[in-house]
């Protein structure tokens, strides 16, 4: 069982061509994953106005092997109230995606902490972007606001040596490790300083191939233990996933 | 077993981390990478002459091939070390100019490709290809882009149409259908396969090619017949 809690649908502005749903499948199936969780790139990089209601007739015709992270601007509350209000009774979505670069609001700022005391409100989880410091900053900021519960996607890039700090700061925190130009060793770094309990899969599909992060946990030996809360049971939990048959 | 375009041995002194022969011979275990082409982080960072020798020695205890370094901070001396090299019976120099500090319109740069061309070497070139890659067009040069990453993947697609000689290392190609699109776009014998161990998750590379859309020629050419190609080493 692999659960992916780092996923997109939807074109890139890069040269590649990923934009049909179908694309995800396929790659999933390539790389036996069960489940994807995505947001719409459109919603990340551009608008979350026309790109997460884009994302529910994909949903919707994918089946549960897709399900939907609602993308939140931390700039624009209302909207994702409404959003919210709308869009989470389809029963499609699992949780929220809020890209700190693209919405201009770091990890650690007064605007996060509000939309993430929105979104615990909800009881809904979040996949965060991280990059650099900021990881840290987020961590407090999640210690701060009762309930929530968040995921931080890429391990903080370059700053993935932060990992250990940031989770000493809350247990409401997760880290996801997808990075397309990942240094050696460090999943199983990380691992052994923050535990099996706070790390998930996630890939970063359909922007990099899963087949990266993958290699990179490979290279990690994680022990049958290990592997079950990293690849899914983790994710299972803090996204309340049905436990696989 | 794969040959790898971009392997490095010494003192990384952005990270302080270091690698010798033995411990990347000792990396490439259980990766499936039989060898390749090694350059001394010395010969980049500190000395070329001595970095060098280090890399032939390594280069020859393990059978692989050794790649000189130049260091562009000092461009007569480099290009005394691409005719060392040359000499010497070595097929490649890499160039690291960010490394260095060195931008990519510096006269140098060109200078010691061009003599790097004339003398029959393959170029390893460090670096974003949106920026080395336009410093280099129109010099006749066989590169192969260690860094060439997917963001940047149609500007190389779009040099590589223009440059016969511009291949990109598979490093940071790591998205959903780079490899795919590098061969479909400029073919098969464009795509070298470079990892580099030790210093990078490896591993990532290595499962990317295992779920790489290519027919059994193609990869036979990615993992090991282009780089023997460039180099002029028989399989």
């Amino acid at each position: 069982m692999i659960v992916d809690v780092h996923g997109h649908w939807g074109p890139w502005f890069f040269s590649t061509s990923v934009a049909d749903a179908a694309v995800n499948l396929r790659v999933m199936d390539e790389c036996g994953i069960d489940v994807q969780l995505v947001s719409a790139v459109e919603a990340v990089v551009y608008d979350p106005l026309p790109g997460n209601p884009a994302l529910v007739p994909v949903l919707e015709a994918a089946g549960p092997r897709l399900r939907g992270l609602l993308v939140v601007d931390p700039r624009d509350l209302s909207l994702a109230e409404s959003q919210l209000s709308s869009l989470l009774p389809t029963g499609l979505f699992v949780g929220a995606k809020i890209h700190t670069h693209y919405a201009g609001s770091p990890g650690g700022s007064a605007a996060m902490a509000d939309a993430l005391a929105l979104l615990a409100s909800y009881d809904l989880p979040v996949l965060v972007h991280t990059w650099g410091e900021e990881i840290v900053g987020l961590a407090d900021v999640v210690a701060g606001v009762p309930g929530v519960r968040v995921v931080a996607a890429h391990f903080g890039g370059p700053a993935w040596p932060l990992v250990p700090d940031a989770a000493q700061r809350t247990d409401r925190l997760w880290f996801e490790p997808c990075w397309s130009t990942p240094a050696p060793g460090r999943i199983r770094w990380v691992l052994d300083r923050v535990g099996p309990e706070r790390l998930m899969f996630g890939s970063d599909a359909t922007l990099i191939h899963p087949a990266v992060t993958l290699g990179a946990i490979r290279a990690a030996e994680l022990s049958a233990a290990e592997e079950e809360l990293v690849m899914w049971r983790n994710a299972a939990d803090v996204f309340r996933l049905p436990a696989p048959e | 077993m794969i040959l790898d375009c971009d392997l490095l041995i010494g003192r990384d002194i952005a990270t302080g981390a270091r690698l010798d022969g033995d411990a990347l011979a000792g990396a490439l275990t259980g990766l499936g990478i039989g060898g390749g082409l090694v350059t001394s982080l010395r010969s980049l960072l500190f000395d070329a002459p001595s970095g060098n020798d280090e890399a032939r020695s390594v280069a020859a205890a393990f059978g692989w091939q050794a790649a000189a370094g130049v260091d562009l901070r000092d461009p007569l001396t480099a290009l005394d070390e691409v005719a060392r090299a040359a000499s010497l019976g070595v097929r490649a120099v890499r160039l690291a100019p960010d490394r260095q500090g060195v931008p990519a319109t510096a006269p140098g740069l060109r200078a010691v490709a061009r003599t790097a061309a004339s003398a029959g070497l393959v170029l390893l070139v460090e670096g974003d290809v949106r920026v080395i890659g336009p410093a280099l067009a129109g010099l006749g040069v066989t590169a192969v882009f260690v860094d060439a990453h997917f963001y940047h993947l149609g500007d190389f697609v779009l040099l590589a149409r223009d440059e016969p000689g511009f291949h990109a290392s598979t490093r940071l190609l790591g998205d959903v259908d780079g490899w795919e699109v590098v061969v479909a776009s400029v073919g098969a014998e464009r795509l070298v396969f470079g990892s580099r161990p030790g210093w990078f998750e490896a591993a990532a590379v290595v499962d990317r090619l295992a779920a790489a859309g290519l027919g059994a020629s193609e990869r036979a050419l990615v993992v090991g017949g282009n780089l023997r190609r460039l180099l002029g080493v028989a399989a």
